[in-house]
């Protein structure tokens, strides 16, 4: 089990989220579309980024609670890692290049475009912008993308190769990857959003290592993107994540995923980011009302006749942060 | 900076090894190795002037198709299963699967004429589930070239975590016409050979690759007692003296595995990040890095990787006052991207059995930055007991993994 420390929701467009198990609208709406990502990113540094890695990048500013237009000049931090969750980020640079190539020659294909033909590019992008030096994971494994990796997540923590980890899940919506993604027959047209959940070791069983006297995040280091204390005006909210194929333990009472509200009938499906975007909201619902829910929310997503992946998101026992 | 402190890893066995490269099996691979033979051939998964690159590392007799990458993957996964002797409906067998390009075949063919793939067929779970039924859980990590690795580490760390009764890490990939096309657009003139730390190295070419190994606890095998000592690779039950060996029979222990991410540039590799990775697999492998006697590194033949990984070598190895021999495949290999890593276990595994040693194929000249280095330039026997593999990826991601013999 990990603690959530902190999660945003960035899903552009005018769907709000209604209809909640619990009878509350949540404010989705309003974040910033790709196209207009400068305004929350600043504007340096942004030509050639595609559109999920833009959306990507977007949810973690949020996540951290970095105001809009500032993008922090960062040393390396190795105690953060990167997991980031999504399959289609990509297929619309690989679609144009071969098409390029195949019509004027290899000769006019961009040089920028290069990273963006490396499916990483998500997760290396991230680490790049906010100078996140831990490992580095880009998790591809279709419609459960976004529970793996956080199940990933968790396992970098437990193997204490980091302290925090920023799980991001992103998917856009251009043409190429609306096109695959309707050849998967998931039953709700693909979404572009992104949401972020930046996870830390769950105290009682690991403790927290930043006092030991050679770790980089001495909580007074001023230059470092990461907010020292995440939770400092939230609540922590705990996540487990149940092996592949699993049941509930005890069936909870609001299930966010296929089986319970689905946020892909109301939202459109982001697909490889889904799990990330379904713990993102249980997170926020709890930290609403944390103690109307006493026993979490369940979060599922998997494909179609395909193995299922479900994940338990708990309010925090000891009811606050580290603030 | 100094890097998380970690808990040293609990070593695992390897207890299985399966490779493919253009050289064929991990067996033939390792003898073309010794005998320096280059795999290079005329580049046919892409038209070469259209993507301004002239050779490939191809697997034999393999044509360029659909879902190819899947049917080597699938091919390498069950064989290492058979030869661990996992039995997947009593252990819980995970699978973590490394690879840089996916099947991205198919969205190149939807591209141009073909049908739209279902994005279940983009990542490895549906193939391996198709003829593993027993897996528990299939994680397809894409992390370019250095995924193999990464696999590697998830593994271990799934073991320590007591997620797995056993891990099956794999890794896979075929060339792709648009990762062809940036390899040759970013090229002055095609390259026409890799030529890893050589001084007039002229860039990287691709290859084909599909690896798996399997990864159990220590305790979890007990063959070690009847380890044939051939050179082969083969685990094998049988041994010469008619014994039978009651568990698979370990090829080797990972003692750890380090990583990091640069976060400095898309592209470029980083010095300081390639050193961070490096310490942090000594440190959880518990090794002194003077103690490593053999290097297998990533060696692009790229003006920048090189360097730089000679540069990390200087800091972290030679300054502790090591002096390992240093080799690398890719120039009789090309660049398997994200089975690099893999492959690069498989062949510290057989020169730590065996002490053969292969030699850089396309290495003359040392380039300047690596002057201190023991590079291994023709077939050599030594006694290495400690391995270092490198491998590094497209935005900084490095990973690095330490290997023992089982003597």
């Amino acid at each position: 089990m990990s603690r959530i420390v902190a999660w945003s929701l960035h899903l552009p467009g005018d769907r709000p989220a209604t209809g909640l198990a619990d009878g509350r609208t949540l404010a989705v709406g309003g974040a910033t579309p790709p196209e207009r990502a400068r305004d929350l990113l600043g504007r340096k540094g942004l030509l050639y980024k595609e559109p999920a890695t833009l959306l990507a990048l977007c949810a973690v500013h949020r996540a951290l609670g970095l105001p809009a237009g500032h993008r922090p000049a960062v040393e390396v931090d190795p105690g953060v890692a990167v997991v980031a969750c999504g399959n289609l980020g990509n297929v619309a640079t690989v679609a144009e290049v071969t098409r390029t190539v195949a019509a004027e020659g290899g000769r006019a294909v961009s040089p920028l475009a290069a990273p963006n033909a490396s499916s990483n590019v998500v997760a290396s992008t991230v680490a790049l912008w906010f100078g996140f030096g831990g490992p580095n994971l880009m998790i591809c494994t279709g419609a459960t993308a976004g529970l793996d990796g956080l199940a990933m997540a968790a396992l970098l923590l437990r193997g204490r190769r980091a302290r925090r980890v920023v799980v991001v899940g992103a998917e856009p919506a251009d043409e190429v990857a609306s096109a695959i993604h309707a050849a998967g027959e998931y039953g709700h047209p693909l979404r572009a959003g992104a949401a972020c959940v930046i996870l830390e070791p769950d105290q009682p069983d690991q403790p927290d290592q930043s006092d030991q006297p050679d770790r980089p995040d001495r909580p007074d280091r001023p230059d470092l993107a990461v907010p020292s204390d995440l939770t400092r005006d939230r609540r922590g909210v705990r996540l487990d994540v149940l092996a592949t194929g699993a049941d509930w333990p005890r069936t909870p009472e609001l299930i966010i995923g296929p089986d319970g509200w689905d946020p892909a009938a109301h939202w459109g499906d982001g697909h490889g980011g889904q799990g990330v975007v379904s713990v993102a909201l249980a997170a926020e619902l709890l930290a609403g009302a944390e103690s109307t829910r006493p026993d979490g929310i369940g979060v599922g997503c998997g494909p179609v006749g395909g193995p299922v992946r479900r994940a338990l998101v708990r309010p925090a026992s000891d009811g606050g942060g580290r603030g | 900076m100094p890097p998380i402190v970690p808990d040293r890893a609990a070593p695992n066995l390897i207890v299985a090894s399966v490779v493919r490269t253009c050289l064929g099996d991990g067996a033939a691979t390792f003898t073309a190795l010794l005998a320096g033979v280059d795999g290079r051939a005329p580049l046919r998964a892409a038209d070469p002037t259209r993507v301004n690159v002239a050779y490939g590392y191809h697997l034999p007799a393999e044509p360029v198709r659909r879902f190819a990458a899947s049917d080597w993957l699938a091919g390498c996964v069950s064989q290492a299963v058979r030869t661990a002797r996992l039995d997947l409906t009593r252990q819980r067998v995970v699978a973590v699967v490394g690879t840089g390009l996916r099947e991205l075949t198919a969205v190149e063919e939807f591209a141009l004429t073909g049908p739209p793939v279902s994005p279940e067929r983009l990542h490895f779970g549906p193939v391996l589930r198709a003829v593993l039924p027993g897996l528990a859980e299939v994680i397809t990590l894409v992390n370019a070239c250095s995924a193999g690795l990464h696999a590697l580490a998830l593994g271990q760390d799934l073991l320590a975590a007591g997620d797995a009764d056993a891990v099956v890490v794999a890794a896979v990939d075929g060339m792709t016409q648009s990762m062809l096309a940036m390899i040759g657009r970013v090229a002055d003139e095609p390259t026409d050979r890799v030529r890893p730390f050589d001084e007039h190295r002229r860039g990287v070419l691709l290859g084909d690759g599909a690896a798996a190994l399997v990864l159990v606890p220590e305790d979890a095998a007990t063959g070690s007692e009847t380890r044939a000592a051939t050179g082969s690779g083969a685990s094998t039950a049988s041994v010469p003296d008619g014994r039978r060996a009651a568990g698979p029979v370990p090829l080797g222990r990972l003692l750890g595995t380090g990583l990091s991410c640069d976060a400095r540039h898309e592209t470029a590799p980083d010095v300081a990040g390639i050193s961070r990775a490096i310490r942090d697999g000594q440190a959880r492998a518990g090794v002194d890095p003077a103690d490593v006697d053999l290097v297998v590194a990533h060696g692009t033949g790229t003006a920048l990787n090189d360097p730089a990984e000679c540069e990390a070598l200087r800091r972290v190895n030679l300054a502790a006052g090591g002096d390992p021999l240093v080799t690398a495949v890719k120039g009789a290999l090309g660049h398997t991207s994200g089975t690099a890593g893999l492959v690069n276990v498989d062949v510290a595994l057989r020169a730590l059995r065996t002490g053969a040693v292969p030699p850089i194929v396309g290495l003359d000249v040392p380039l300047a930055a690596g002057k201190e280095l023991r590079f291994v330039t023709s077939a050599r026997t030594a006694q290495p007991r400690l391995a270092q593999v490198h491998a590094f990826g497209f935005g900084g991601v490095n990973a690095v993994s330490i290997i023992a013999g089982c003597g």
